[in-house]
């Protein structure tokens, strides 16, 4: 059996569209923002891959990434410390494709997922602006309301 | 002595005021109506001017202005002040074996001169006394020693008192000592201990003397020995007597710093306590810290939600749902985990299938079969990365789909834990600011500094008692000692020619400072007792009828320490100052007063201003128609709300009353113009029962807001 930490995205980076990077960043406590209230995520790698499952939630088509002008946010060696992430992102490129083989293709399903999280970037900025408290207070009541929304 | 009448010239603002007090036994009873500010505390003040002289003014008359204040400069620049007071005494000769009562006379002068500037410096007062006669005055020498018999400066403060200085025998703010010494004052004055006093050291000089002359009767070694160290003892005593009483005085004034401090650092801690406040401020200050740490806690805990597995999953659930379901469609159809290449490469080297058909290689049938387990064996190598893959993922990813939720549990969790520690925190930047803010707002109070002020005072204060004790065991060791020795003098005496004169003036000396002694110990047993049972018997009657107090004062009393000490029910002690009402406080005082006068049987005025203030109903009554009785003469000063209610009584027990005005009162409180712009004290022959013009006041109802601002 192989190793269960092998991490196929270990090559290869992640990127977001250049224009929701000052965001990513923003929203991001290794933006050089200590301000947990206002920004919420612990890493721009965590407020990425929110995306990606926010917009797989809302079942929305991924973004042709390649169109838009990135910005590296961090390699994906980043997923060696969070094996379950490798995992998820695997299930979610298997779910959306229907293709169990895209498994052994890495930077197709890097550029599967970096679609959804160009889909889902929009709404996250969206859930964390769209509200009267602080950004961690919106973005809670977002994903809470997101998950009610399943278990009605 | 009875107060006959006074009068008094520009002291203060008795600018021109004649008085008339009533000495009708029956009527025994004097009112002097007057309102605040109409001069009641001012006549109190110049009839002991006129007595005692600036002694007994406020602060010793020390800056204590006596010219009326609005005294115009073209009346000149140095205004003469006058008080006058005629009394009478009564004495009682027997003439005949008949005991005769002669009543005598007398006026008495008191006058100084004040300069009107900012120092209002005076003259010495100048006193003169005078015999009166049908004949007229005649000048008596040394006035203020026929003063000082009559009404001993001593008891300035039972003949002349106000209802709130009455208060100063019980009073909680000063030292227990202090009190004492008061009450002890006056009972020793009133009772005349201090003259037995001064008998009993007399006494004492004259034995020391019958000693001195028994050291030169003989040639007896011994009896010179003896006389010698009884001289030595005398002299010791002394010493030791005297160091006693420095001992006692300096523990009295040290018990009063104490008391003092003490006050102090209860007003400071009313204020609040600085010290405490600056260590409750660290202590909130630690307090918010500590939250403040567990909010940040929180907030990461928070934060953390955001990258946790469960939001991912369970956000995620139907995709990967449906990706795991492929897995294990995978899984039923054998191709996972990844197994058949093994299993096929051992059938072909065992030359057997599965089946049980033969694989053996050469055989035609055999080798058709191996070729198609090669290629099946082959297919499968080209898959393997793939379903290695798969396998790692079909295992790893297994616990992944979830249709929990238990991040919306542990949303809840963290929202109920910050929003709590949010409130505590809010609370403690509350508490740390009202504590900011009560601490600038305190004065510089040093309260450490003051408890350490009073550790020295107490430290001081127990050395002395210490001392005192100490002494009084050294001075009875001495007695002792003085006694035996006075065995073996008297003996030796005898045996003396001389001796029988020495012994005989000895044995005198002996006699007379034993009668002083036993009417020493009688008037502070018998008559102190007296006068305790007196103010107890006259206090219940005053407070009789107040329920309030009735249930909690069962008796008073003072002590042989000469406390005024007050019991309750089972004899508990009470406080006196805190224990009762005020009603109360006045009535006790007032009855210690009356007590002392009548057991002392002295006739003496007892001038009281304002004794009915903070009584009302019963008790002001009954305080009032007790006072009457119990005194010789009575003065009071009393305003219109202490007579309300208490006329009847004023009806019958009155022989003078008069009313004070002040004119400045109008028009806010005088109903007319009384036709004089300057502060003086105008007198007028209303009673309690009816008003003229000049002191007619307006009701509550008349005074319009505008007068009253």
């Amino acid at each position: 059996m192989a190793d269960r930490y092998f991490n196929p995205f270990q090559a290869i980076d992640i990127h977001v569209p250049v224009e929701f990077h000052d965001s990513v960043s923003r929203y991001s406590q290794t933006g050089g923002n200590a301000v947990i209230d206002q920004s919420p995520f612990p890493r721009m790698v965590d407020f990425w891959f929110l995306a990606v499952c926010v917009a797989a939630r809302l079942d929305l088509d991924p973004e042709d990434i390649s169109r838009y002008a990135t910005k590296k946010i961090i390699d994906g060696a980043i997923f060696g410390s969070d094996p379950w992430r490798v995992h998820t992102l695997m299930l979610i490129a298997i779910g959306k494709t229907g293709d169990v083989e895209i498994v052994s293709e890495p930077r197709k399903m890097m550029a599967l997922v970096s679609g959804l999280a160009v889909a889902g970037l929009p709404k996250v900025i969206e859930m964390l602006k769209e509200g009267d408290a602080e950004p961690i207070w919106n973005l809670s009541d977002a994903i809470d309301s997101l998950l009610r929304k399943r278990a009605a | 002595m009875k107060l006959l009448c006074a009068e008094f010239q520009n002291f203060r603002l008795l600018r021109d005021l004649e008085l008339r007090f009533s000495v009708d036994p029956h009527k025994k009873l004097t009112v002097i109506r007057a309102a605040n500010e109409s001069g009641k505390t001012t006549i109190l003040h110049a009839l002991q001017w006129a007595l005692y002289g600036d002694a007994a003014l406020p602060g010793k008359g020390d800056g204590f202005r006596l010219h009326p204040i609005d005294w115009s400069a073209p009346d000149g620049k140095r205004v003469p002040i006058t008080a006058m007071v005629e009394f009478e005494l009564t004495t009682y000769r027997q003439i005949g074996g008949e005991l005769r009562e002669a009543r005598r006379r007398y006026r008495i002068v008191r006058a100084a001169f004040e300069e009107v500037d900012a120092t209002a410096r005076r003259t010495a007062s100048t006193m003169r006394l005078f015999a009166l006669n049908d004949s007229g005055a005649s000048p008596i020498e040394s006035p203020e020693a026929f003063v000082n018999d009559e009404l001993p400066p001593e008891l300035r403060e039972v003949f002349f008192t106000d209802g709130d200085r009455a208060l100063s025998f019980i009073e909680a703010d000063v030292a227990q000592s202090t009190k004492r010494e008061r009450v002890q004052r006056a009972i020793r004055s009133l009772l005349g201990l201090g003259v037995i006093e001064q008998a009993m050291k007399h006494v004492q000089k004259a034995a020391a003397d019958v000693n001195r002359k028994a050291k030169q009767v003989g040639a007896n070694a011994e009896l010179r020995n003896i006389a010698s160290r009884l001289e030595e003892i005398d002299k010791e005593s002394g010493k030791f007597e005297a160091a006693l009483a420095d001992a006692k005085q300096q523990f009295a004034a040290f018990d009063e710093k104490v008391e003092e401090t003490d006050r102090k650092i209860s007003a400071a801690l009313q204020k609040g306590d600085k010290e405490k406040l600056r260590k409750d401020l660290e202590h909130a200050k630690r307090e918010i810290k500590q939250l403040d740490d567990q909010l940040a806690a929180a907030n990461k805990e928070h934060s953390a939600l955001f990258r946790n597995r469960e939001v991912a999953t369970e956000l995620l659930a139907p995709v990967l749902r449906r990706a795991y379901d492929k897995l294990e469609e995978l899984h039923d159809q054998g191709k996972i985990p990844n197994t058949t290449i093994p299993v096929l490469q051992n059938r072909l080297t065992a030359e057997i299938c599965i089946c049980g058909e033969p694989l053996v290689p050469g055989e035609p049938d055999c080798d058709e079969r191996r070729a198609h387990i090669q290629k099946l064996i082959d297919d499968s190598l080209r898959a393997d990365e793939i379903q290695e893959i798969i396998t790692d993922l079909y295992y790893g990813a297994k616990p992944l789909p979830t249709d929990g939720n238990s991040w919306l549990d542990e949303y809840k969790k963290i929202v109920e834990r910050r929003d709590g520690l949010k409130a505590l925190r809010d609370d403690g930047g509350r508490k740390f600011r009202a504590l900011e803010i009560e601490l600038d707002a305190l004065p510089d109070t040093d309260v450490q500094g003051l408890r350490e002020a009073r550790r020295q005072y107490k430290e001081q204060r127990d050395r002395h008692l210490s001392k005192s004790s100490s002494i009084e065991t050294q001075l009875l060791s001495l007695r002792r000692e003085r006694e035996g020795l006075n065995v073996e003098f008297e003996r030796l005496l005898r045996e003396q020619k001389k001796g029988a004169r020495i012994l005989a003036e000895l044995e005198v000396t002996q006699d007379v400072s034993r009668v002083l002694q036993s009417a020493y110990d009688r008037i502070t047993k018998e008559e102190l007792r007296k006068v305790s049972d007196l103010m107890n018997r006259i206090f219940l009657e005053m407070i009789g009828a107040d329920p309030e107090q009735g249930a909690i004062i069962r008796r008073a009393e003072i002590s042989a320490e000469f406390d005024i000490k007050v019991h309750g029910p089972n004899d508990r002690t009470l406080n006196p100052d805190r224990d009762l009402n005020g009603a109360s406080r006045r009535a006790l005082t007032l009855a210690f007063i009356l007590a002392l006068t009548k057991v002392s049987e002295v006739e003496a005025p007892n001038v009281i201003d304002t004794p009915l203030g903070m009584t009302s109903g019963y008790v002001k009554r009954s305080l009032l128609r007790t006072a009457i009785r119990e005194s010789a003469q009575l003065i009071l000063f009393l305003t219109h709300d202490e007579i309300a209610g208490c006329e009847e009584i004023i009806d019958d027990a009155a022989g003078a009353i008069c009313t004070l005005t002040n004119p400045t009162h109008y028009p806010k409180m005088l109903l007319n113009d009384p036709g004089s712009a300057e502060r003086k004290v105008l007198r007028c022959s209303c009673t309690h029962r009816n008003d003229c013009p000049q002191c007619q006041r307006r009701t509550d109802s008349d005074i319009r807001p505008e007068m009253a601002s």
